[in-house]
């Protein structure tokens, strides 16, 4: 198998087809809810089928993963915070909201994983997908903490908190109401629940919904990647805005991730090659569903061009084009 | 005219991240009803193209007795001052009924 002829799916080329359309300014628009409701379908589809896998699955396995799944939660806006101070060029509430993105998971990037796998016939245990719904959470609590401890940071050094100083009961970005926020977000909500209903469902009533799960999930997936692929497209023009030292950034971070993932994977869980692939997938990927509107509002002195031109525009396509062929390549080497 | 009164009309466009919590607002200075739309457009934030959760806007507007103007404007003041991005703007409108909007929401 070379590098080149797996992108060559229908779903990675629908990704380049909708970035293309846009760089070219076609006037192709697709309809406003599109993107939500094809992302509705494919946590469902993935919830139902990880979850009947898991429900069958060894227990003490999946609450291992269960833990390494938060362990990298935490950890990984940790690491992506302190590089982005490090750096001297992001305030430090753009860097917490930005770690933020890269802590959590974008569904989209493992499920271009789980086609690239399916395409070269290599199969994936189903532990990756229970983290791929544990990792959704953890970081935006994270960034949570982060911009709260940065603001306090900024308060010290600047003698004139003001702002800071005036107080309303309830105001949107509170740190309660941020938990119950990232505890309940609609993508944890409904990838957890269709995993309990896979989980709890009988193999017969299971087969009867395999032409939703299983049969018509790699054109749904065509879909919603040629949709993220014209959002990607529609970011290209925001790079010199964000800057070179935020555009290196959004490559070199996914390889960090990514070789946490894989450290994680095959040292501590044991996972088959396609499992390890998913895994590094997780940790390299950054969100751009559940985790911009929570820090929209959690966060709103950052500027979400800034973390969205870096999750969408500049981590994804390097995750989809260049990121997922060299994990899969790695994990088969540190299993052969 | 003697059948139109006046009235203040505010106009708040946002992210519509910030819907329940301006809704829960306004229902805290006893206006009487309000109207959202969607709305697409750019600013200070970007594009707001509508096609992703964070990407989309609202219009809010709602009808006021000027006597209770000065309270919500304090509050969507509130949030300007903690970072969100809000346009607001407050226009003078002619209305019928002004009993309409006397009254309290539920």
């Amino acid at each position: 198998m070379s590098a080149l002829s797996s992108l060559l799916t229908p779903a990675m080329l629908f990704f380049a087809l909708g970035f293309f359309a846009r760089v070219i300014k076609s006037d192709l628009r697709l309809p406003q809810d599109m993107a939500k409701m094809l992302s509705i379908y494919l946590l469902v589809a993935i919830g139902l089928h990880g979850g009947y896998e898991l429900g069958r699955a060894d227990l003490n396995l999946a609450l291992h993963a269960v833990f390494w799944a938060l362990a990298m939660g935490f950890a990984l806006p940790l690491i992506g915070y302190a590089l982005l101070v490090a750096t001297g060029k992001v305030d430090r509430l753009n860097a917490a909201a930005i770690a933020a993105h890269y802590g959590s998971v974008s569904a989209g990037t493992f499920l271009t994983a789980i086609a690239y796998l399916d395409n070269i016939g290599i199969g994936y245990s189903s532990y990756p997908v229970i983290m791929l719904a544990i990792m959704e959470s953890p970081a935006i609590i994270v960034g949570l903490m982060l911009a709260t401890w940065s603001r306090q940071k900024l308060a010290d050094s600047d003698f004139n908190g003001g702002t800071i100083a005036q107080s309303d009961n309830g105001y949107p970005g509170q740190t309660g109401s941020m938990l119950r926020e990232a505890l309940t977000n609609g993508s944890v909500i409904l990838l957890l629940g269709s995993m309990f209903i896979g989980a709890v469902s009988s193999q017969a009533s299971m087969e009867k919904l395999s032409p939703f799960v299983n049969e018509i999930f790699m054109g749904v997936l065509c879909l919603f990647l040629f949709e993220m692929g014209m959002e990607a497209g529609r970011r290209i023009k925001s790079f010199s805005k964000v800057g070179p030292v935020l555009v290196a950034f959004g490559l070199i971070m996914p390889l960090i991730g990514g070789a946490i993932g894989m450290a994680i994977a095959h040292l501590f869980l044991q996972l088959d090659v396609g499992g390890v692939t998913l895994v590094a997938v997780l940790g390299a990927s950054a969100s751009y569903i559940a985790v911009p509107p929570a820090m929209r509002l959690a966060i709103p002195e950052s500027n979400p061009s800034f973390y969205l031109t870096l999750a969408l525009g500049i981590t994804f396509p390097f995750n989809v084009v260049v990121g997922i062929p060299l994990y899969y390549s790695i994990a088969q080497a540190l299993a052969g | 005219m003697p059948r139109l009164h006046q009235e203040k009309m505010v106009t708040v466009i946002t992210t519509d991240i910030l819907e329940d919590h301006l809704t829960a607002l306004l229902r805290k200075n006893g206006v009487s009803g309000y109207t959202i739309i969607s709305a697409r457009g750019a600013g200070a934030s970007g594009e707001q193209s509508g096609m992703l959760s964070v990407d989309a806007n609202i219009k809010l507007q709602v009808v006021i007795p000027e006597p209770r103007l000065e309270k919500l404007l304090d509050c969507l003041d509130a949030l300007l001052q903690k970072g969100y991005h809000l346009t607001v703007f407050v226009a003078d409108v002619a209305v019928m009924r002004p009993e309409k909007y006397e009254s309290h929401l539920l």
